[in-house]
């Protein structure tokens, strides 16, 4: 025993820093080095009050958040700072994972950040995540199919089940995340919020909480799910379709339209520039605001991005403050939307020239930003989500009459411990 | 009637073994062909690439998750493996050649442990391990790599110990060696072409985990092989390098391929001395 | 000697000091392992059987509360447990009968084999050794949509596999199947190295053809070999997990009982449910193993040889 013990502090041992200089832990999203590039710029900056060195979590979203999840219930001190998909902040927060920012704090971080990423990470009144990028999804098209249909998104806003329509025809793709999985839950919730409801009636309530996704919104979403999938327009693999698949396949010969996150626009450039990608294709993308629902009805895009959180058990909290302060300024977030090809959280990183270039659809995506709707922020979150989606999959046999409400009493079974999920 | 048999058994001398290798080595050639393939060209829906390249190796070398992976793995694995083939010898050698009660028990106690559902294991380690801190470290892995690595090692080296012939231990032993000293000197040399077998066995074994590695462990500072290959990132939180991660995948599979190539003999003895008598 | 040992005490005081301290030898040289083995499942095991009574979620501590079996009840009338044991079973079966047909040829063919024989016995270890992940991502990729080559292949056009429960499977199956027959056809070769080939050769000098030496010798001389092969196997195939984490991450219903356990553990950190689970999933395994055992009478003595 005394022997596993010694060679458990042997093992667990891991380089500390012994120098006066404060060693952040951030651990980040997969990116293309973006945080990586603003974790050393800061550091440099920062005069020798600390070094940000970064660690990448997983791919999607729930991983990450299973991730930090279990480390942060180890008490893991070596958590300093975490890039936080804002949908977890709640969940996060309620279990005391993470260090509350200081009115001043959040005053000062929050100056001249659009108020979507201000309200995800602002948690009982106080703000747990401070704003770092944002994210929305715009409704792609390619110009050349559109034009054909004789529309213009860009001008006149489309329904869903329109562009489905549209694309059924014209022998076309409408791509969306379909995959068992968080991207799921984003297009249904855009859909439900869209259709003017929500999934959650109270979803402060924690566990006595009472959906709302079984109205008629909810049946409006899962009407419109149903829809693509029994359509043509579908992606043939529509149940397994994330991010990337979907913009493969509206890039591919038969995309029409897709809804998708503001980098892919970045990514097509960077393939054209890498030459795997023809300029025409590049030239045919268009963009326009998130599909409605109900014609006429404005749509409420899904919202994304990353709030920077600090670890409640963390060792150099303060460090971690300055640092947090020095990768969310204005400098720094246009820096890494140009970078990363994902939006800045501040309002003005939007009128930077050279974001405007890269952007062209800077405009649209503070607009889409602004009239978003946030998924619903429950400390219960991973539960809710989860059980939205089974419900909803796959999405050729959804259907309207019973996935909204199979779904509202997954969700009050599960919080209640009452099935399995 | 005959010529119709000798071309049958002509098929089974030739198209058997060709059939085999077939089936083996197809899915490994399918991977090594989609790790030569350009990230852009991953999608050609065909066998082989269209172009070949060595960039997905560059790639998996220059990305910390794999290397750090690959030497957690490596250093897990042979620990497991080193620790678990030391007690199983010892519990072998006593089962092979001591009579005393409780021994079939505790064959038998290893063959339940060998089919414990690993799964059944991580909630409760998890728990156990993040309140004394063995959660993403190497010997929190190396624990409960045991608890299959050591059965696996007991069973094989309890079948290879009862053909070891003892009358030279006895020997020893009337020539006034104690049965520890028989032990050391005359047997530990019969016995360690067995000892050697159990390891590989049990080194592949801990190689393979996937269960206790994604669950264990959070951090480069323990991931191992397997989870780090289902958590490959790409240049965007979305992307997945398929190229990349089939590179990967090269790699890891190599150390099996030598191991399987210098060993075979002993590796076929191991798996089927251990099951049958043989 | 064990006649010595235990029937003359009246000759043998140095001969019971002998029984007695090889007695306390082998207690003394087995202890340890012992020890570790049931420290790292038992241990946990009854951990798990601890956590399984109450209601306690990682991520909500404070509203830990004792249930007695009530998470027990929760599970076993849950659709979606039986949901996932239908599929694990479903694996299990297929998997270990494709395997048992496509072990015995092989191992025939390796028995029989006068040419090549080291080639084929070293490269039948590949998918032996290969890491179960990496079978799981090369038919993940092989039937892949974008990235596959069977739908050229078999000019199935833009069929996609991992949409539908039943194409999932078989592309689920098929990955387990590939990596574990080489085990399944050694343990066969070591069954029919063990048929005497005497009575082989008086059953063709009677006359018997191919068929009837096959069913009424070669099988029933082999079938304590067959029965340790399939138990070894269908128990590993019970606790699958690795294949499905890859290749659907348990999406078109195709979870088993062990990526069931893992979710609610280690995803939702809902210990109390997924300790429930976890149990539930052990008892099942050791009803496999006692029903081998009794049922089909597999003779464990052969296992542990003589």
């Amino acid at each position: 025993m005394v022997t596993i013990a010694l060679l458990g502090t042997l093992l667990t041992a891991c380089g500390g820093g012994e120098s006066g200089v404060a060693t952040l832990n951030w651990y980040i999203n997969p990116d293309n080095g973006g945080q990586a590039e603003l974790a050393a710029k800061c550091s440099a900056a920062s005069n020798g009050a600390y070094r940000i060195e970064t660690s990448v979590l997983p791919n999607d979203a729930t991983a990450q958040r299973e991730q930090l999840v279990r480390r942060l219930a180890a008490k893991d001190a070596s958590i300093d700072l975490m890039s936080l998909d804002p949908p977890f902040i709640p969940e996060f927060a309620e279990a005391g994972f993470l260090r509350e920012y200081t009115e001043a704090e959040a005053r000062e971080l929050n100056t001249g950040a659009l108020s979507g990423p201000i309200e995800s990470g602002t948690w009982d009144g106080k703000l747990m995540g401070a704003p770092f990028w944002a994210n929305t999804q715009l409704l792609w098209f390619r110009r050349s199919v559109a034009q054909a249909a004789g529309i213009d998104p860009a001008r006149t806003p489309v329904t869903w089940s329109q562009i489905i329509d549209l694309a059924a025809s014209a022998g076309k793709t409408v791509e969306v995340q379909g995959n068992l999985y968080e991207g799921y839950m984003v297009w249904i919730s855009a859909l439900v919020s869209s259709a003017g409801g929500k999934i959650l009636e109270n979803p402060e309530a924690g566990k006595n909480v009472k959906p709302a996704i079984d109205s008629d919104a909810g049946r409006k979403a899962a009407t419109v799910v149903q829809q693509l999938g029994r359509s043509r327009a579908a992606d043939p693999a529509l149940s397994t379709t994330d991010e990337e698949a979907a913009r493969a396949a509206f890039q591919g010969d038969t995309g029409g339209f897709m809804v998708n996150w503001a980098y892919v626009y970045g990514a097509a450039q960077e393939a054209v520039a890498a030459g795997t990608l023809d300029k025409s294709v590049l030239d045919d993308i268009g963009w326009a605001r998130y599909p409605q629902v109900d014609a006429g009805v404005p749509s409420r895009p899904p919202l994304g991005g990353i709030n920077l959180g600090i670890g409640a058990f963390s060792n150099h909290k303060d460090e971690a403050v300055q640092a947090v302060r020095c990768i969310t300024s204005l400098e720094s977030q246009t820096q890494y939307m140009l970078k990363s090809k994902n939006p800045g959280a501040r309002a003005a990183v939007y009128d930077n020239p050279e974001v405007r270039t890269v952007f062209p659809m800077a405009d649209d995506l503070r607009t889409s930003l602004a009239e978003g709707a946030p998924r619903p922020r429950t400390p219960y979150y991973t539960d809710v989500s989860t059980a939205v989606q089974r419900s909803f999959h796959p999405p050729a046999s959804v259907d309207p009459n019973r996935a909204p409400d199979r779904a509202a009493k997954l969700i009050v079974n599960v919080l209640k411990d009452k099935v399995l999920l | 009637m005959n010529s119709r048999r000798s071309l049958g058994q002509r098929i089974g001398t030739y198209g058997g073994p060709v059939l085999v290798i077939f089936w083996t080595l197809f899915p490994v050639v399918w991977i090594l062909s989609l790790s030569f393939k350009p990230e852009s060209g991953i999608n050609n829906q065909k066998f082989l690439p269209d172009s070949w390249t060595l960039e997905n190796y560059r790639t998996v070398f220059n990305t910390p998750l794999f290397t750090s992976a690959l030497r957690n793995s490596i250093f897990i694995s042979l620990i497991a493996t080193v620790l678990s083939v030391m007690i199983a010898t010892v519990a072998a050698y006593a089962i092979a050649r001591l009579e005393f009660p409780g021994k079939r028990l505790i064959l038998s106690l290893a063959l339940a442990i060998a089919m414990f559902p690993a799964v059944s294991l991580v909630g409760p380690l998890f728990d156990i391990w993040r309140s004394i801190g063995l959660y993403d470290t190497w010997l929190g892995l190396i624990i409960p790599y045991m608890s299959f690595t050591l059965p696996l090692s007991i069973w094989t080296l309890s079948a290879f110990f009862r053909e070891i012939p003892w009358e030279m231990e006895q020997a020893a032993q009337i020539d006034g060696a104690t049965p520890w000293q028989a032990f050391r000197k005359v047997i530990v040399p019969l016995a360690a072409p067995g000892v050697f077998t159990a390891a590989i066995l049990a080194f592949f074994f801990a190689w393979n985990d996937f269960v206790f590695g994604i669950s264990l462990t959070s951090t480069d500072a323990a991931r191992p092989v397997p989870a780090a290959l289902a958590f490959f990132t790409g240049a965007s939180q979305f992307q997945r390098p398929a190229a990349a991660i089939s590179a990967a995948a090269v790699v890891v599979t190599i150390p099996v391929v030598v191991l399987v190539l210098l060993f075979q003999r002993r590796i076929v003895a191991g798996l089927t001395a251990g099951a049958v008598k043989g | 000697m064990t006649i010595t040992g235990t029937a003359a005490p009246a000759i043998g005081v140095p001969v019971t000091d002998r029984t007695r301290n090889e007695k306390r030898l082998g207690w003394k040289l087995t202890a340890p392992a012992v020890i570790v083995m049931l420290a790292v499942t038992a241990y946990p095991m009854l951990n798990a059987l601890y956590l399984s009574l109450f209601s306690y979620r990682l991520t909500d501590p404070a509203a830990r509360e004792f249930i007695g079996l009530r998470n027990y009840g929760v599970v076993l009338s849950d659709g979606l447990w039986w949901q996932t044991v239908f599929t694990t079973v479903i694996i299990t079966v297929v998997t270990v009968a494709v395997e048992l047909l496509i072990g015995f040829g092989f191992a025939m063919v390796m028995h029989r084999i006068i040419f090549g024989r080291k080639v084929v016995r070293t490269s039948i270890l590949i998918p032996y050794g290969i890491i179960t992940v990496v079978s799981a991502f090369a038919w993940r990729y092989a039937f892949a949509l974008d990235s596959g080559f069977i739908n050229t292949w078999f000019n199935l056009g833009d069929f996609a596999w991992f949409s539908e429960r039943w194409s999932s499977l078989v592309a689920i199956c098929l990955s387990e199947i590939w990596k574990t027959t080489p085990f399944m056809s050694l343990l066969l070769l070591a069954g029919l190295a063990q048929v005497p080939e005497d009575l082989q050769e008086a059953a063709k000098v009677d006359g018997a053809t191919w068929r009837q030496r096959l069913t009424r010798v070669t099988l029933p001389n082999m079938k304590g070999a067959i029965l340790v092969a399939v138990l070894f196997r269908t128990l590993d195939a019970y606790r699958l997990f690795d294949n499905v984490f890859v290749m659907t991450a348990g999406a078109q219903k195709t979870e088993t009982v062990s990526f069931l356990a893992y979710r609610q553990m280690i995803s939702r950190t809902a210990l109390g449910l997924g300790s429930a689970v976890s149990v539930l999933l052990f008892l099942s395994v050791v009803a496999i193993a006692a029903l081998f055992i009794k049922g089909f009478k597999v003779d464990l003595s052969s296992v542990r040889g003589r």
